[in-house]
């Protein structure tokens, strides 16, 4: 089969079976475990077919781009070492799923299960496979996501919820570890792929940044290896389902880790950071894991922790350095695989035969079972290293290569007596293991009377013990070519010489095995009574719970720390935002004027007009007492508000912008109006102070008035800078010389309005329409404050007025009021609708305009609903002001639209002479027509902001009613 | 780009100002008639879009002269690479939302239809315009629709956080324009290719005058974007309001980005003069500080809503920094993100509301303190039968977990190859013969790369498992395939990323590097040739 096909179909084939095994219908146990069995099996013999090309060539290769701008491509490469892990990998998945058809309860979601299971698969030979440093970090990070999923799979159990997260987390924060590491050597090598890779090795461990990446990937590799001192997820981790177990934890995803430091040794390896870094860590581990493993009660602990001691074992090998101790790594990689899988399955076993794994209750169960019974204690064996097993045979190789020396230090004397005394603790707890499990008492109160499994369920343990077997009495004829072609993967030219033999004499290794086997026999024999009764844990170190000091953790970091930081780095109120906008602003201007200066102020006016300086005076007092009294006095702020905009108009007329001027003046009015209307609905405010007035508030208040002053003088200062220089050329000019060539109008303003920038004047209506349907929409939904719903104070002296006259109803001077004003604005309506006409018209050569014009007409509207009511205008006059702005908006789109049938571009205008009959010649431009939807959407716009409003009073009217309905009926 | 085909370049404002005003003619008595119409107007425009796109990746920048009045004097639109990406991305969010508001919110308030196509106006004039003053206008008209568009739904919440969004966007808006008229009146000019071409010849004594105006222009993009500390609005503002449009809310902080991005190496690049890499620094340390902020705020959040919100610092943090760091393959990378964590963050706050609805808010609260104090039921028997979940239940959770990866940058969706590119220009490796090492800043940034990542991971566990593996009280919330479709259609996209990775990585770059060397914009903006007036002379 061709590399590619075969490759890619490896990887992607657990995938797509996931994606088949999630669709299936739930409690489809057969044949979800058909499906996921025959994944595994298929992908097994694809592997098993690519050995001879492995063989022959060294490796496989498939490459297929991704994304080359970054180096990313979806590079597989199977070497002998990749094939190795390719096989546990399958394999062990095949028997695990066999399994698991027999363990999960018919009860249990198991699409979920064989769905993440397959996932997994498919993640962990992407890992292996992977030629790409960064794809193998992809599926690296992958792995950890399934192996949460997997680890979760009960996530009605806390444990499960708990023990799963903190799998995740740790291995995913070493996945970004890694992820880091592996950018830098790609910085350092200028390629990801790993070919390349390690063929720099030298480049590698010269460059400067070695020890950061080493550090980094070794963040990522003893995670997810689950060494010391990042062991502690993995006996957490057992809240899986046995299957994930046996799997994961013993063949697969722990192995990652290992795989990874192997994989990398050439490049790597070797360094005296190397040998402290990674030896430190294994030797820990190696130890601990031991230790720790004698006391546990949990029968899938125990197994955690030996799986923790036996990966460190194979970590202390690879840090050595020296080639012999990655050729004992690499075998004690696939022997560990072999007899932990199926000491995981039959703990699986006894736990669902008995429903406990708690070693103080189980007990001679051997008579129950046998077969399985047997078949544990070989592995058991294997585990504790005892001869003609697998075991055996590394763990001669391991302590050979612990009592060589390799680096002068401390570490590498007491490497020896460590590999001793954590052997010794591996024979005692697999002792412990077989013993108070199979033998002793017959267990009293059991959930279940235990037999043997069904013969499919023990097959898996069957086969993998009877390779420990195989492989511990025929290493050289059975597992020797194969352990040779990995070995040559990883080591190339600088693999050794070595013997699989059993024996190789009475030497110093043998010796030390031989003092494990007896001394951990005897420490279990010393132990034995303690074990029977003690807590779970070992003595002193059972008081440090990993899981709640991990929990305590993650709750100080996330619910105190971040918390704390997050309250006292963030605001809720609006004030301080505020304050810092501006604080932000000011900062933004003063800066590049401190570094640049303001430049020279040339043009500074000698000459300054009494009358102007009159009219800014009374301008900047009005400001600031609107600002002054905008508190508590909104009618006086309003009203200065006004004075300071008319300051603003009579500006505008001084320096000749009579079109500025006009525009400014009405909007001047109509906004002033319309606020004024609105003012009544506010909640009143009172000026007596809610909390005393105390030094820090003072404070703030000054420190408050002198950001706003500095700020206001900051921006008037900017703009006396500007208007004092001389004008640059700017495109003013243009507009100043072609507004009537080209544009056709003589007023400048409003051929930029509606010409030169008519697009910018379709945005802006587009806004003054959106504003005013946002006002509606807010103010539909408006229930006043409960103090601003009753009459206001002058209906109420009138009122009271009416009362005390006998011969007045109530309502009538309220009725009566500003009769001759309001027969006036109502008389004045047409004249006005005049006036706006007439300004609309002459727009585009004299003052005036469609915007103008409409704000003018608006006027009219206002008058309307001020002198005589919003229900007496209403009954007579049926405005539609959202329609008017959508005409309004289309009939300027449609002008701009026009020029296209003439292939100009959009709001091209077109202006002529018309000869129009008794009239005579009359300027003519498209501009018009534009102006013409600027006039519809401001009358539009403006009268829905005065309909919003108007109808809040006819709405409380209707509420009153309501009430009072609703009064009269309840007594 | 000739004939009718040129005219296209003007159809996303045009299409959505000109369906917003059509659906003012209808009252809201007929909401059918008024969501097929937004419809119908955000696909055209998406699919005005991807052509776009696609003019852009193959021919020269488009210029498009409004009123055929030569640039600089009159208001022109530009097209390229990175304005038609935002374009496409934009039209996909417009419609994920929109879909997702038939199900029910199109109706909780008056002119959504049309506020919604205004909002989307604004957007994409934002893209396309080559002018100061007319950015100016389409902010506004964007932050103008924003504003109906934040309180729809009502509510006293709704309101105030609404209210605030305004006062501060509108004080924001007030800076913009003061930046723009302080340029204009040293330079001269509004057209911002023109700006480039006159920037470097400003006078000393002017200089200052012009960076003071560029920076409070800053400031107003840098509010937008939500950098801290102008970013506490957003945190007020997004969870409040209604979930269809908190996703297209995604976009506005990426239109302060993409200004910053337009902006900063038009105006002050390399070519800049005496102004060259002016602001940069601000980004990039404003930028650390967000993802930094954004990233305490992630972990601390116990809100869905907030942590999403927190998520959009992140993302812009990050963005901003990269645009401080002003490296071709790192804005390209950059791109990349921007891209992936938009859609990311639209879906997830889609998904937020599907989830809520099946939680009240108390059995939310009871499940925080349990984890902060401990669950008191530790030693509950452990029943080694797993329970399934429902059908809804389970597609919200492959949902959220998606969002969740995305958001931690975990693989297999775009988030990962997303973060991978931004590093990875990080650490590019230096150019042969020269000794070129990791700057302090690119250090800082990846880590703060990192450690954000995994505070949203931490973060999305823990909501993630409180809600779909232990909730207190395990209601199936009701949820209609309408408001599904949105979400497991932007998520499929951050998966098309993925896998179509190379052609997306390409277009990035392309538009990277003319980001970066904008002498091809300035030339096609300024040489771009008006229509021809008619034979006969039409003015007199």
């Amino acid at each position: 089969m061709h590399d590619d096909l075969l490759l890619t179909l490896l990887v992607l084939l657990p995938f797509i079976g996931s994606v088949f095994a999630a669709t299936v219908s739930s409690n489809a146990r057969n044949s979800e475990a058909w499906l996921a069995g025959a994944v595994a099996l298929s992908c097994l013999i694809l592997i098993i077919a690519a050995y001879p090309a492995i063989v022959a060539n060294g490796a496989i290769r498939s490459e297929f781009d991704w994304i080359p701008a970054l180096g990313l491509s979806f590079s597989l490469r199977m070497d002998g070492f990749a094939w190795m892990f390719a096989v546990l990998v399958s394999g062990i998945g095949f028997l695990v799923v066999l399994y698991a058809r027999y363990y999960m309860s018919p009860k249990d979601p198991v699409p979920r299960f064989f769905s993440f299971f397959l996932a997994f698969m498919g993640a962990m030979l992407g890992v292996v496979l992977s030629g790409n440093l960064i794809l193998l970090v992809l599926f690296w990070e992958l792995t950890s996501l399934f192996s949460f999923l997997l680890i979760g799979y009960w996530h009605h159990n806390a444990a499960a919820r708990d023990g799963a997260r903190m799998a995740l987390i740790v291995t995913g924060a070493g996945g970004l570890a890694l992820l880091t590491g592996v950018l830098l050597i790609g910085h350092i090598v200028g390629s990801y792929d790993l070919d390349r890779v390690l063929a720099s090795g030298d480049a590698i461990r010269s460059h400067a940044l070695y020890v950061p990446t080493l550090v980094l990937i070794l963040l990522g590799a003893l995670t997810k290896s689950a060494q010391f001192p990042f062991h502690f997820w993995l006996p957490n981790a057992m809240a899986a389902p046995t299957p994930v177990s046996a799997y994961l934890h013993s063949a697969t995803l722990v192995k990652a880790g290992v795989f990874l430091l192997a994989r990398l040794w050439p490049v790597f390896a070797g360094t005296t950071e190397w040998f402290w870094l990674v030896g430190l860590a294994g030797t820990a581990s190696l130890l601990l894991g031991a230790f720790f493993a004698v006391f546990q009660r949990d029968l899938k602990g125990l197994l955690a922790y030996s799986t923790i001691s036996h990966l460190g074992l194979i970590t202390m090998l690879l840090s050595l350095g020296s080639p012999l101790g990655a050729v004992a790594a690499i075998f004690h990689m696939m022997n560990h695989a072999t007899f932990k899988a199926s000491l995981f399955m039959a703990a699986g076993i006894v736990d669902h035969e008995t429903g406990t794994r708690d070693m103080q209750k189980l007990g001679g169960l051997f008579r129950f079972m046998p077969i399985t019974a047997t078949l544990a204690m070989v592995a058991g064996a294997a585990m504790a290293g005892v001869p003609l097993l697998n075991g055996f045979l590394s763990k001669e190789m391991f302590f050979a290569e612990a009592i060589e020396t390799h680096l002068h230090s401390v570490l590498d004397t007491a490497e020896p007596y460590a590999a001793v005394v954590a052997s010794a603790f591996a024979v005692t707890y697999s002792i412990r293991f077989i013993h108070s499990v199979f033998f002793g008492q017959k267990p009293a109160d059991l959930p279940r009377t235990p037999h043997e499994p069904p013969f499919w369920m023990r097959f898996p343990i069957s086969f993998l013990v009877i390779a420990c077997l195989i492989v511990g009495i025929l290493p050289s004829v059975t597992v020797g070519p194969f352990l040779q072609t990995a070995v040559v993967a990883v080591l190339g030219s600088r693999t050794p010489e070595y013997s699989l033999a059993i024996w190789h004499g009475f030497n110093l290794p043998l010796i030390m095995s031989l003092v494990a086997l007896i001394g951990g026999a005897l420490i279990y024999v010393a132990l034995k009574g303690y074990l029977q009764q003690c807590a779970d844990g070992p003595p002193l170190f059972r008081l440090l719970d990993a899981r709640r000091i991990f929990d305590d953790a993650l709750v100080i970091l996330s619910w105190r720390w971040a918390r704390f930081l997050e309250t006292s780095l963030t605001t809720r109120r609006l004030q301080p935002q505020l304050r810092l906008l501006v604080l932000a602003a000011l900062l933004a201007a003063l800066v590049p004027l401190y570094a640049r200066g303001l430049g020279p102020l040339a043009a500074i006016p000698s000459r300054i007009d009494p009358v102007l300086a009159l009219v800014w005076l009374t301008g900047c007092a009005c400001a600031i007492g609107a600002a002054y009294q905008a508190k508590y006095h909104r009618l006086v702020a309003l009203m200065l508000l006004g004075g300071a905009g008319l300051a603003t108009c009579i500006t505008f007329v001084w320096f000749s912008a009579p079109d500025l001027a006009l525009t400014q003046l009405l909007v001047e009015i109509v906004t002033t109006v319309l606020i004024l209307l609105g003012l009544r609905w506010l909640p009143k405010r009172s000026e007596a102070v809610d909390e005393p007035v105390t030094f820090a508030s003072r404070l703030r208040r000054q420190r408050d008035l002198a950001i706003a002053v500095a700020a206001g003088v900051g921006f008037a200062a900017l703009a006396f800078a500007v208007m004092v220089r001389p004008l640059p050329d700017t495109i003013a000019s243009y507009f100043l010389e072609n507004a009537y060539l080209m544009g056709g109008g003589r007023n400048v303003v409003n051929v930029i309005l509606v010409d030169f920038r008519a697009f910018d004047t379709l945005g802006e209506i587009t806004v003054l329409g959106i504003v005013a349907l946002t006002v509606f929409a807010l103010l539909r939904r408006f229930r006043p404050a409960s103090d601003s719903l009753g009459a206001p104070e002058q209906q109420r002296v009138q009122n009271a007025f009416d009362e005390a006259q006998p011969d007045r109803k109530q309502g009538d001077t309220v009725g009566d009021y500003l009769l001759v004003p309001a027969a006036t604005m109502q008389w004045l309506f047409p004249v006005i609708i005049v006036l706006a006409i007439y300004l609309f018209l002459r727009g585009h050569d004299l003052p005036g305009g469609g915007f103008a014009a409409g704000i003018a007409m608006a006027a009219a509207f206002i008058l309307q609903y001020m002198a005589a009511g919003t229900t007496w205008v209403e009954d007579r006059l049926r405005i539609l002001p959202v329609n008017w702005i959508g005409m309004g908006l289309l009939v300027a789109l449609a002008t701009g639209a026009g020029s296209w049938l003439f292939d100009y571009p959009f709001l091209t205008s077109h202006s002529q002479y018309l000869q129009l009959p008794l009239i005579g010649s009359v300027p003519a431009a498209t501009a018009l027509l534009f102006d013409l939807g600027v006039l519809g959407l401001v009358i539009g716009a403006t009268v829905l902001m005065l309909v919003a409003l108007a109808h809040q009073s006819v709405r409380k009217l209707r509420a009153a009613r309501l009430s009072a309905a609703a009064g009269e009926e309840s007594p | 780009m000739s004939g009718w085909m040129h005219h296209l370049l003007v159809l996303p404002v045009v299409l959505p100002l000109a369906s917003g005003a059509l659906l003012l003619m209808y009252n809201e008595r007929r909401p059918f008639l008024k969501g097929v119409i937004n419809l119908i107007s955000t696909l055209a425009t998406l699919y005005v879009a991807v052509m776009l796109l696609r003019l852009a990746d193959t021919s020269s920048t488009g210029v498009y002269l409004l009123g055929n009045w030569p640039a600089p004097f009159g208001i022109v639109l530009v097209l390229d690479r990175l304005s038609a990406l935002m374009l496409v991305l934009t039209g996909v969010l417009a419609a994920a939302s929109l879909t997702f508001a038939f199900a029910r919110w199109h109706t909780a308030g008056a002119h959504f239809h049309s506020l919604f196509q205004f909002l989307l106006m604004g957007v994409n004039g934002v893209y396309l315009t080559g002018d100061m003053f007319n950015l100016f206008v389409f902010f506004e008209v964007m932050l103008a629709a924003s504003y109906g568009l934040v309180l729809h739904g009502s509510g006293p919440q709704r309101i105030r956080a609404g209210l605030h969004y305004i006062a501060v966007n509108l004080t924001a808006s007030f800076l913009f324009l003061i930046g723009v008229s302080l340029i204009y009146s040293v330079t001269g000019t509004l057209n911002m290719a023109d700006l480039a071409v006159r920037l470097p010849a400003v006078t000393e004594s002017d200089r200052g005058l012009v960076e003071a105006g560029a920076a409070l222009l800053g400031v107003a993009f840098l509010v937008k974007a939500g950098m801290w500390p102008l970013s506490f609005w957003l945190l007020g503002a997004y969870p409040a309001a209604a979930a269809p449009v908190a996703a297209i809310f995604a976009i506005l902080s990426k239109v302060g980005i993409y200004v910053l991005l337009r902006l900063s190496p038009l105006l002050f690049g390399a070519q800049a003069g005496a102004s060259a890499g002016f602001g940069s620094q601000v980004l990039l340390i404003g930028g650390l500080a967000t993802i930094a902020y954004g990233m305490i705020g992630v972990l601390a959040s116990q809100a869905m809503a907030r942590l999403a919100s927190y998520s959009i610092l992140v993302s812009s943090g990050t963005l901003l920094a990269a645009i401080g760091l002003s490296d071709a393959n790192l804005t390209g990378s950059a791109l990349f993100y921007l891209v992936s964590s938009t859609l990311t963050i639209a879906a997830f706050f889609l998904l937020i509301e599907l989830i809520e609805r099946g939680q009240s808010p108390a059995a939310d609260l009871l499940a925080v303190t349990a984890e902060a104090f401990g669950d008191e039921d530790e030693d509950e028997p452990e029943d080694e039968v797993g329970v399934a979940l429902p059908g809804t239940l389970a597609i919200l959770g492959v949902c959220f977990a998606g969002c969740g990866m995305l958001l931690a940058g975990l693989p297999p969706l775009s988030g990962f190859i997303a973060k991978f590119a931004m590093l990875a220009a990080v650490f590019a490796p230096p150019a042969t013969g020269t000794e070129g090492g990791i700057a302090l800043a690119g250090w800082i940034f990846t880590g703060l790369l990192i450690l954000s990542g995994l505070a949203a991971l931490l973060a999305m566990l823990r909501v993630g498992i409180r809600v779909f593996w232990a909730p207190v009280d395990a209601t199936v919330p009701r949820v209609l395939v309408v408001e599904l479709v949105p979400i497991i259609f932007l998520l499929l996209l951050t998966l098309a990323l993925t896998v179509r990775g190379g052609p997306v990585m390409r277009y990035m770059e392309d538009t990277a590097s003319a980001v970066h060397a904008p002498e091809r914009y300035i030339d096609s903006v300024l040489t771009a040739p008006p229509v021809p007036a008619p034979a006969a002379q039409v003015h007199r």
